[in-house]
């Protein structure tokens, strides 16, 4: 485990993010504030190793029951909560890791702290090195 | 106590290339002889108006005062924000965006040492097959082309074409192979394949006579979707996830017509390639054409070899999109059932939302496959000849 100081915190403003490389020739971590909350999930996705954290952080719709049935009402929720991979579109929670369309895939999350105006992320090194 | 990294190195988007520092690459060795060969690069105009110096006046004339009035059918296309948004400019707007040579060489050529991209075009320009206006459609197809010529080819020996043409008017296409096919970067001819009529109809036997006559394969992608032509034969459906599973219909369809009119018959040199419709549907497919052809084969007495056997010979299938079942084993099965070391060339489909990296998409065939599928399966379609592959692997 190492401590690395990833930045300063008002660097990421609320719905940013920062996306870095703490061992060279090593996948990233993506840094995000959503709602004021700073998260670190590693950038590589689950499903097909795509660099997850440089897709688009949005919400998702949601519908209780079909068009037919609601007169055409779609909603959506949890904007600024999701972030979808650029590789296949698949759907994360930026909070917990979790993929919302396969419940058996999880992107690695890390521990992050606010220590004044440092944000410190506790990264395994092992992570870090991309898969042949 | 924290540690402090001077200069910590950052991912910005769609800038300087977001994909991971150590992009899981393909570690060929160029000694090795050609060990990739991707049949779906989609390139693409910066905006239409790149087109007018490729068209006569009159046809500039009306790009400048109309557009390209493009006939799409409102789900054809990959979704805007689902592009790779990992390599676009958060600032674009446009759908399509691997505008230049340099970009497909630094995020696709070389991050993943492919040896032959097939350029294909963009999927939304592909509508010019329904355009009522025939000249219209040509004219575009022949401006695209040119503009391929002058922007993409000539300046690296992987970079190979699939000139566009429109089944419009079979006559201007074949006129299109002709004036094209001695170059040599000319090794296949991309044609959508939702078009007006079946492929293995007569209209378009000279398209397939000129094909073979240059020993050029055709390259049939998803596409051409216009508001007259209905994906399936009850009409639209309403969703682009719904419309995407049309395709194997239509593949199965044209295939079917390709066999059963005898074009392979009449054209024994002929191939023909089907593009983004999947690839499993056509195991099942020459089961069951097998089967009608020994009951009832009477009625189509000119086929003079079982329906796989043409298939086997003379279609060809691409990997993307791979299908993902819930036991991955299941997907060698199905290869095995689709005589996959014949009949499945490899296709990222790049930059697109569902594109297929070569690393994950099979990891775990056998060796014979993989030479197979990733290379020598294209290798024998594509008018690639000995030393376009030395110029390549030296």
């Amino acid at each position: 485990m190492r401590r690395i100081i990833v930045g300063k915190a008002d660097e990421i403003p609320a719905g940013g993010r920062k996306i870095i490389v703490p061992f060279r020739g090593r996948a990233g971590i993506g840094i995000f504030n959503v709602k004021g909350k700073f998260y670190a999930l590693r950038n590589i996705c689950p499903h097909k190793r795509g660099p997850l954290c440089t897709g688009e952080v949005g919400g998702r719709s949601r519908a209780q029951a079909p068009p037919s049935v609601t007169g055409g009402f779609v909603g959506f929720e949890r904007e600024g909560e999701i972030l979808r991979c650029p590789w296949h579109a698949w759907l994360f929670d930026i909070a917990t890791g979790k993929c919302l369309v396969d419940p058996n895939l999880r992107v690695k999350t890390y521990p992050i702290i606010v220590d004044g105006d440092d944000l410190i992320v506790d990264v395994e090194v092992s992570d870090f090195i991309a898969e042949g | 106590m924290a540690q402090t990294i001077d200069k910590l190195e950052q991912i910005h988007i769609g800038k300087k290339g977001a994909a991971p520092i150590a992009a899981p690459g393909w570690t060929a060795n160029a000694a090795d002889g050609v060990k990739l060969v991707d049949c779906d690069v989609h390139h693409n105009y910066r905006q239409p108006e790149d087109l007018l110096p490729y068209l006569p006046k009159f046809y500039q004339e009306h790009l400048l005062d109309q557009g390209l009035h493009l006939p799409g059918s409102g789900y054809a296309n990959s979704p805007y924000r689902r592009t790779r948004t990992d390599l676009k400019d958060p600032e674009l707007k446009e759908r399509e965006f691997n505008f230049s040579l340099e970009f497909t060489q630094k995020e696709l050529l070389d991050r993943w040492n492919i040896d032959f991209a097939l350029l294909t075009g963009p999927p939304t320009f592909y509508a010019y097959a329904g355009l009522p206006d025939p000249d219209w459609a040509a004219a575009l197809c022949t401006a695209f082309n040119d503009y391929t010529i002058e922007h993409w080819l000539g300046r690296d020996p992987r970079v190979v074409n699939a000139i566009l043409l429109a089944p419009n008017d079979p006559a201007l296409a074949v006129k299109e192979i002709h004036r094209l096919a001695q170059r040599k970067d000319t090794v296949a001819v991309m044609m959508p394949m939702l078009t007006p009529h079946l492929y293995g109809k007569r209209v378009y036997h000279p398209i397939w006579e000129a094909c073979a006559e240059h020993d050029l394969p055709v390259v049939s992608h998803i596409g051409g979707d216009s508001p007259g032509s209905t994906p399936t034969p009850a009409g639209f459906p309403s969703y682009y996830m719904e419309s995407r599973m049309t395709r194997p219909c239509l593949a199965s369809a044209q295939a079917a017509s390709l066999i059963c009119e005898g074009v392979f018959e009449v054209f024994p040199n002929l191939k023909f390639a089907m593009i983004e419709v999947q690839q499993m549907w056509a195991a099942p497919l020459m089961w069951h054409m097998d089967a009608d052809w020994k009951a009832i084969g009477d009625q189509t007495p000119w086929l003079k070899r079982l329906p796989s056997e043409y298939f086997r010979e003379h279609i060809r299938v691409g990997t993307q999109p791979m299908h993902e079942p819930p036991k991955s084993e299941q997907i060698y099965q199905m290869l095995e059932m689709l005589r996959a070391d014949e009949t499945l060339v490899f296709c990222t489909d790049f930059p697109h939302w569902d594109w297929n990296d070569p690393v994950t998409v099979l990891p775990k065939l056998d060796e014979h496959r993989r030479r197979r599928i990733f290379a020598e399966n294209a290798l024998d379609m594509l008018r690639i000849t000995d030393d376009m592959i030395e110029a390549v692997v030296a």
